[in-house]
């Protein structure tokens, strides 16, 4: 049915010589769609890159400076062992970055969908897709894949850069130790579950700068502020409030060695993994219910 | 074809859209005619399932739209030209879009072709001018090549070239049997594109008939008469009933008897007419007549004349309203928004 709108000869039709075009809706065509639209976006390969450089880059930085320490064996072995009091060990100094590296993340999975709802996307993603949770589902595998290949390069390449320097300074990562790769291991799927509960919190307020503000209160200013009270009251409920912080809580599938007041690694990763999906339903539930 | 029953949405204490029930046939184009502010596009928000309805149903080809598993071939909707993320290109906007229905890439590049966007296809949208933004709005519509087209004042910010193509391209979607459901606030823009018109104001539907039923339904109907006895003939006829304005010396516009009565009242009173002329009222009249009551921001105007007209609810003065030439200016309206 391939004609032309009268008086504007050069433009073809709405109409198509192969007649129907459009197929059904299907979650992996919505998932297709939903990984083009990421890669479309400059702000993903900002964040994405940060991501590796500041893995990679504190990492580097850390081992660089303790290995910069002057020559004396008695005064660098003060140092190592405070440190490793303090919970530092090899595979904790290659993922090091991931403090920041988690605020890049929750700045990238809050965008996906506020970056739609405060330009008006959404409405073009919910007309297309107006089961809308396919939609939701489809960011949310995307988001987590791509995060979870960039964080394993992050913490891949932190590695490989720092290895010679790691045994120098008196912490080395073995590989073949179960909690060391637990710990690296641990690293990605802590960002990578950051990233889904930044997701959930952008679905939820779907206001870019409000999402973002939580977002960093929550895994930064919060965990702050209770370290400081724990240090200085040492109150009961001030140490279980802080174990139980999402970021607290979570970044204990990176510790080596459990310290004193905090959860076991998986205790841990169970909490924020719980916030995560518990905030998810709660997107879920809102995403078919409000207008766009 | 679009099916609305009661449809109505509250936000809060405010009605938006009140009880409104409306069918919009294939085949032709609809106009969906009100002021702003009247609910024409949360009434299309609805039927494309952006917004829940407070009460009521509306379906689109049968079914409500969250229903077809091929929303995108079902309805083409053009709500809002912002609707667009402004950091990416119109190219990977509609790519992404025809992704959800797994629809060839060599459409994407026909309704860029189409809309006229080729130069600017790989531009991120933030940069493109209000008409670009409505031109690719119109893309994303045409994508799935749908049997329903729902287009919210295509007309917005386009130059007149594009409103030109817009309103060919609209007539020939109708032609093709397709629905085209296409709303303005400019009666004008209605007038020369749809066949059929639904007036809107207040949330509620103040009309639903053929462009040319509601624009012989108005009560405005208005004769002109030019006479040396006009002073005469004005208190003879407001004896009589009707309404006489003096538009200027030996001028008068009457609203209520038709031509000949006036003329035989005339006739009967020996007074002489050296015109007598029934002046066709125009859309734009039977849309000012029916939406009165019911705009939702009246402005205080000072026409270029000097005479002062509330824009809107009077509009011109009747009788300098050019006769069968329903509202030719088209462009100009809008500076009575």
């Amino acid at each position: 049915m391939s004609a032309t709108v009268p008086a504007q000869g050069e433009r073809t039709a709405s109409g198509t010589a192969s007649g129907a075009l459009a197929r059904n809706v299907t979650f992996p065509r919505v998932v297709a769609s939903e990984w083009v639209k990421l890669w479309t976006l400059r702000s993903t390969w900002w964040t994405l890159g940060s991501t590796v450089v500041l893995m990679v880059g504190f990492a580097l930085l850390f081992t660089v400076a303790i290995n910069a320490a002057p020559p004396d064996p008695e005064a660098q072995e003060g140092m190592r062992q405070g440190m490793a009091a303090g919970g530092v060990t090899g595979p904790t100094i290659v993922s090091l970055g991931y403090g920041m590296a988690q605020l890049v993340v929750a700045v990238l999975g809050a965008l996906v969908i506020t970056g739609e709802f405060s330009t008006g996307m959404i409405r073009s993603t919910y007309a297309a897709v107006p089961g809308r949770l396919s939609a939701l589902w489809a960011k949310l595998v995307v988001l987590v894949g791509v995060t979870a290949v960039v964080s394993a390069l992050g913490v891949t390449l932190a590695y490989l850069a720092v290895r010679p320097l790691l045994d120098d300074i008196g912490f080395p990562v073995d590989l073949g130790d179960p909690d060391h790769l637990r710990s690296l291991g641990g690293a990605v799927l802590y960002l990578v579950t950051v990233a889904a509960f930044s997701l959930a919190v952008g679905a939820l307020l779907r206001h870019t700068a409000g999402s973002i503000g939580l977002l960093v209160a929550v895994f930064f200013v919060l965990p702050i502020i209770f370290q400081i009270i724990v240090g200085a009251s040492g109150a009961d409920w001030a140490v279980d409030v802080n174990a139980y912080l999402p970021s607290v809580a979570g970044e204990q599938v990176m510790a080596v060695q459990t310290m004193e007041g905090l959860l076991e690694p998986w205790t841990g990763y169970s909490v924020l993994a719980g916030y995560t999906v518990a905030l998810l339903v709660a997107a879920a539930v809102t995403t078919t219910r409000r207008d766009a | 074809m679009i099916e609305a029953v009661n449809l109505s949405k509250r936000y809060g204490p405010k009605t938006a859209v009140d009880g409104v029930s409306f069918t919009v046939e294939p085949g032709r184009v609809t106009g969906f005619l009100g002021p702003n502010g009247a609910g024409k596009s949360t009434t299309m928000r609805m039927i494309v399932g952006l917004d829940r309805p407070t009460t009521g149903t509306v379906s689109v080809n049968g079914k409500p739209y969250a229903q077809h598993r091929s929303p995108l071939s079902e309805v083409g909707a053009l709500l809002d030209a912002k609707a667009v993320h402004t950091g990416r290109t119109a190219y990977s906007h509609l790519h992404a879009m025809a992704l959800t229905h797994g629809i060839p890439k060599r459409r994407v590049d026909e309704v860029i072709d189409l809309t006229g966007l080729q130069t600017v296809a790989r531009k991120r949208v933030g940069g493109f001018s209000l008409g670009m933004g409505q031109r690719l709005g119109i893309a994303a519509a045409l994508l799935g090549d749908p049997r329903t087209l729902i287009l919210d004042e295509p007309v917005n910010g386009l130059d007149p070239e594009g409103v030109l193509w817009v309103r060919n391209l609209a007539k020939y979607l109708a032609s093709e049997g397709r629905t085209v459901f296409l709303s303005s606030h400019l009666m004008s823009e209605v007038a020369l594109t749809a066949d059929h018109v639904i007036v809107i104001g207040r949330g509620r539907i103040l009309a639903d008939a053929p462009v040319q039923d509601v624009v012989d339904g108005s009560s405005r109907r208005i004769v002109r008469v030019r006479s040396p006895q006009a002073s005469d003939l004005a208190e003879l006829l407001t004896k009589d009933g009707a309404t006489v304005d003096a538009v200027e010396p030996g001028l008068l516009a009457v609203t209520g008897p038709d031509a000949a009565s006036v003329g035989e009242l005339a006739a009967a009173a020996r007074i002489v007419l050296h015109e007598l002329t029934p002046v066709a009222s125009t859309l734009e009249e039977a849309y000012m007549a029916l939406t009165a009551d019911s705009v939702e921001y009246h402005s205080e105007a000072v026409g270029p004349d000097g005479a002062t007209t509330d824009a809107a609810v009077a509009g011109h003065d009747p009788a300098e309203t050019p006769a069968e030439t329903p509202a030719t200016s088209t462009h100009t309206e809008g500076d009575h928004r």
